[in-house]
């Protein structure tokens, strides 16, 4: 029986041979890139009255949803949207106007319980006042080996609503995924070997992306959504591939006899980061991918720090997040992009960094333990705990 | 014909298929997998170890002049040309390092064994490799290491 359900046609053929650039790639010397976006003052709100019967809970929950959004400012004065509805039985109909009265939008929310639809509500809200995603209908993926194996497990950022994504035999780990937040990559152990699988949540069905000899693992879905990032070794070595999802085409984006692991995409869906041992322990190197053919520009990212691990770019791609190792243990480190300042997040076994859709937040496992990290306040707080060993956390984009 | 069906020749001749690469000091000849058809996982059910495991230490990927012994030994025992028999090779790598890192750490291991082994007159086509990073643990693994498997 033929093991490989999806191939991959192999190759380079794709975008040419890799090879090691010195400089930045033009695309990147845009003015103003790589400086850290100036503070904006929050988005000045105003919850008005919500009638009907859950009316007043409405109101009440919907403040408190917003007053822990940090983009936005609930106030009576000088506020540049109001909210307005009606809530009966839980539902929701929230109208939203301009400074000037003139309507934004008006929409009807309907899920089971009022909290649900005060979320969806909030996240509408925070997305047309700010232009950012919300928080409040995120999700984040991640591995608990609560069960006894390492299994893959979805939780909303208050640590609510888990639900476990996998049973496979032997695990499923490192999850991605996917920009719309339909789909979950990750690797599963099922038949004894490490393949890359697709888990479509709205659906239930599985399907096998890549299962080639070797190891087939660290999925990272590309910003358009229709391609993955990954590890195979086929070819006699680990090296870093991207497929395409629709015609299940790989192509090589990496050269090297190191240790290539943990591709991450840049938003602009044109650069690759990744980890790669060459002898000298892990550093990060990025991957700049022609827009069609030609050659892959491979080029060292320095860090100045050492063992550094699983790269991933904030939303908005001008600040990397990875995993380094400080004073002997394992932290975790942001990074201006393409160069700027570096700073220690959190020391201590910190691991795994993920970034929250607005890029306020980061999330991160330490011993086992689900954190949020608020990069402004510089605080933390636990997410999740005694749920198991969590690890490879993955926040929805 | 369905698209497996095309592309079962192709994986085919990866067995045979050698690569060049420019590396500094390193193996310079790549050998493709073949297909792993056949070949069972010891997540499975229990296999027996071929050899002693191969310990390493650190985040090296490199054989010690004592791994390059023991695979001689192991390699000389076998009839020439390896007699037929395939080797599945698995590695596995300590809790301390990141997951990612971990599977392909693991499996960069169980590449170099899988090279000298070659280089030592193996039939390339007869030798897998998988790594499992920390995943998951075949019965009797010791961690930060590499098993040889006869299939």
């Amino acid at each position: 029986m033929f093991p490989l359900r999806h191939l991959l046609l192999l190759t380079a053929l794709l975008f040419g041979m890799p090879r090691v650039a010195a400089a930045w790639p033009d695309w990147l010397r845009l003015p103003g890139f790589g400086r850290p976006a100036a503070e904006r003052s929050p988005q000045r709100l105003q919850v008005g009255d919500f009638t009907g019967g859950t009316g007043r809970s409405a109101r009440l929950g919907l403040l408190k949803e917003l007053s822990s959004v940090p983009d936005v400012q609930v106030s009576e004065e000088a506020a540049a949207f109001t909210v307005t509805g009606h809530s009966v039985g839980g539902r929701v109909t929230a109208r939203v106007a301009d400074a000037l009265g003139e309507p934004v939008f008006e929409r009807s929310y309907a899920a089971p319980g009022l909290e649900e639809n005060l979320r969806l509500l909030a996240d509408d809200l925070i997305l047309a006042a700010t232009g950012k995603p919300g928080l409040a209908t995120s999700r984040i993926a991640f591995v608990s080996d609560r069960s006894g194996s390492r299994q893959i497990y979805l939780c909303d950022p208050q640590g609510r609503d888990i639900q476990q994504l996998t049973r496979h035999p032997h695990g499923a780990v490192c999850p991605s995924l996917s920009p719309d937040g339909s789909a979950v990559a990750f690797t599963s152990y099922r038949q004894g070997f490490p393949v890359v699988m697709l888990l479509d949540l709205s659906q239930g069905w599985e399907r096998v992306v890549t299962d080639t000899p070797g190891i087939n693992a660290g999925a990272a879905f590309a910003p358009d959504g229709h391609r993955l990032a990954l590890v195979m070794s086929f070819l006699g070595n680990p090296e870093i591939f991207v497929t395409d999802l629709g015609t299940n085409t790989a192509a090589c984006v990496s050269e090297t006899l190191g240790v290539p692991a943990s591709p991450s995409w840049h938003p602009s869906g044109r650069l690759l980061v990744f980890s790669d041992d060459r002898g000298r322990g892990p550093r990060l190197y990025l991957a700049e991918l022609p827009e069609a053919e030609g050659e892959v520009r491979l080029t060292p990212w320095s860090t100045r720090y050492g063992f550094c691990t699983d790269p991933e770019f904030s939303p908005d791609g001008r600040q990397m997040a990875f995993t380094a190792r400080v004073g002997g243990e394992s932290a975790i480190v942001v990074k201006n992009f393409p160069s700027g300042r570096a700073r220690v997040i959190q020391r201590g076994g910190a691991r795994h960094p993920s970034w929250s859709p607005n890029g306020r937040y980061l999330c991160y496992t330490q011993h086992g333990v689900l954190y949020i990290h608020d990069l402004l306040r510089r605080e933390r707080r636990i997410v999740l705990a005694n749920h198991g060993t969590i690890t490879e956390p993955r926040w929805m984009r | 014909m369905t698209r497996p069906a095309l592309l079962l020749p192709l994986l085919h001749c990866l067995g045979g298929c050698t690569s060049p690469l420019p590396t500094g000091g390193e193996p310079t000849v790549l050998h493709a997998l073949s297909s792993r058809d056949g070949f069972t996982s010891p997540l499975l059910q229990p296999l027996r170890p071929a050899c002693s495991a191969l310990v390493f230490s650190g985040t090296g990927y490199a054989l010690s002049a004592a791994h390059e012994k023991l695979l001689r030994d192991f390699a000389a025992a076998l009839p020439e040309g390896g007699g037929g028999a395939r080797h599945l090779i698995v590695g596995q790598a300590p809790l301390e390092f990141p997951g990612s890192h971990a599977r392909s750490l693991s499996e960069r291991r169980a590449q170099a064994v899988r090279r000298f082994l070659i280089d030592q007159g193996l039939p390339a086509e007869s030798l897998q490799t998988t790594g499992l990073g920390h995943d998951a643990a075949p019965a009797g693994f010791t961690g930060n290491s590499v098993v040889i498997y006869r299939q």
